[in-house]
């Protein structure tokens, strides 16, 4: 328990950095306002989502199922983590649009565009 | 060297030298495979173990929040990473390929990666092969071979040497006795057609007898080196007749048909035959064992010197007074074609052939004998 609070600190210390790149619109709207209100690191959650499923479609089903209908189960986040947060209603975004925002969400946080090759 | 000894000794080299020079080829050539095998784990362990360390570094990549994350660029060991569908991701392996792509100049090791760090499934590692320690081990082992074949080479031409030396010793030895066989033949043959000329061309005359007798002695001599080459060449064909022989009157018989011969050399004939004397042997052989022994006696005896021949139930003995034999040569003289004094004609088989009948019958054979005195050769008809 005092783990997760600790990591919970941390992370809220690198929410700021990363959520303050200019996002679209709509992923702004549907989840980081949110996200930077409870102070979840979205980028964290999508490196946990990268760690967990490796391929964009993959993360894409993934996402798309837990925002359709959140469930424990189907959620990235470790138990602890919905003992501080509750857990989330389901998106009533249509699914194309859903679905979109999700890879905006995606592009955004793209770990190949962060990637560069050491210089030797 | 002779043509055939060398043609011999030529092929033994070339099928020793081929067989080995496959022999070694094979053992190298398993042998290099072999080292060459543990040179390329040694160099793909190295692989296995940077893979290890960045490993490591994708996932301090994927924990980490910096604006650019970068990816380590070894210069020998170079890297890529693929997600879980074998895409490729990013790397320092350039150009990008696919994680089933091989270049023969390289080596490559793939680890799995979990949980996926930077999305990653798949960790490819690749190096060039270092053809360095292959290349001295290629030259170590062409070094051995050559030396293995300058050392087996001298070695086989050594070996090759020995096992045709009893080839050689037979041809010197044959051609020896070729040398002498015409020799020998040519006197006694010489001899009776110059006695049938004198014949034909002085007619009838009393000095007739001694032209005849010399026919004679030629003739017999003739006919007994036909029969000592006969017995030593058909001797392993020929089947013995084991009889009751009477000795006392087989050498009586032989005294009486060498006795021109020891009449020519003007020597001194003392029998001493014991009567009723019998041996169960091959009558063949009874001739060739007192034939020899005569001859010898008279062949090898001083002009106007003393021939004693003995006869008895316990043995056969000859003595002559002839020019003997050296010691040196006693353990020698019954070897085939060994003779120890060249002065006088013959094969050098008498004695061989004497040996032969004595172990055969199981007799025992003596010869006592002292340079320039004379030779006692006994045979006892029972061991003691």
């Amino acid at each position: 328990m005092e783990k997760s609070i600790v990591w919970m600190v941390l992370l809220s210390m690198f929410v700021s950095a990363s959520e303050s790149r200019e996002t679209p619109k709509t992923v702004q709207d549907a989840c980081l306002s949110c996200h930077v209100r409870q102070q979840i690191p979205s980028e964290l959650i999508y490196r946990r989502y990268l760690m967990k499923y490796s391929t964009w479609d993959r993360i894409e089903k993934a996402m798309f199922a837990y925002l359709k209908e959140p469930l424990q189960s189907r959620s990235i986040m470790p138990q602890q983590f919905f003992l501080k947060f509750p857990m989330k209603e389901a998106a009533e975004t249509e699914e194309k649009e859903l679905r979109r925002e999700i890879r905006a969400y995606l592009e955004q946080f793209d770990i190949k565009k962060k990637l560069v090759l050491e210089k030797i | 060297m002779l043509r055939s000894e060398k043609r011999s000794l030529a092929r033994f080299l070339l099928i020793y030298l081929l067989s080995t020079f496959l022999l070694f080829s094979l053992a190298a050539w398993m042998f290099y495979s072999s080292a060459k095998h543990h040179l390329l784990n040694r160099q793909q362990e190295v692989l296995k173990y940077r893979s290890e360390q960045l490993k490591s570094t994708l996932r301090a990549l994927h924990q980490s929040n910096a604006k650019e994350l970068v990816y380590p660029n070894d210069p020998v060991v170079k890297s890529a990473i693929y997600d879980v569908e074998k895409k490729y991701i990013f790397g320092s392996l350039q150009p990008p390929q696919s994680l089933e792509y091989r270049d023969e100049e390289r080596l490559y090791d793939v680890a799995k990666i979990e949980p996926y760090y930077l999305g990653a499934a798949y960790l490819l590692v690749s190096k060039t092969i270092d053809h360095a320690p292959v290349a001295q081990l290629q030259k170590n082992i062409l070094l051995f071979m050559i030396g293995a074949g300058i050392f087996f080479t001298i070695l086989g031409f050594y070996l090759g040497r020995l096992f045709i030396a009893p080839m050689r010793e037979s041809i010197e030895r044959m051609n020896h006795f070729i040398q002498d066989t015409t020799h020998e033949l040519n006197t006694p043959i010489s001899t009776i057609l110059t006695n049938i000329e004198m014949i034909e061309t002085f007619g009838n005359r009393e000095e007739q007898s001694e032209e005849l007798k010399r026919i004679e002695i030629a003739s017999k001599t003739l006919s007994r080196i036909y029969d000592d080459l006969t017995y030593l060449n058909l001797n392993h064909q020929y089947h013995r007749q084991i009889v009751r022989l009477d000795m006392s009157r087989l050498v009586e018989e032989r005294m009486v048909y060498f006795s021109a011969m020891a009449k020519a050399k003007g020597l001194h004939t003392v029998l001493d035959i014991d009567p009723q004397v019998y041996v169960e042997m091959d009558r063949n052989d009874a001739f060739r064992l007192v034939d020899n022994l005569i001859s010898n006696a008279i062949k090898y005896n001083k002009p106007n010197g003393r021939l004693e021949v003995g006869l008895d139930n316990k043995g056969f003995r000859v003595k002559d007074t002839g020019v003997g034999i050296r010691k040196e040569d006693m353990d020698t003289i019954m070897q085939r074609f060994k003779r120890a004094d060249k002065s006088e004609g013959g094969f050098g088989i008498g004695l061989d052939i004497v040996s032969q009948v004595v172990k055969s019958y199981g007799f025992e054979l003596g010869i006592a004998s002292q340079e320039h005195k004379g030779t006692e050769v006994s045979v006892r008809w029972k061991k003691a």
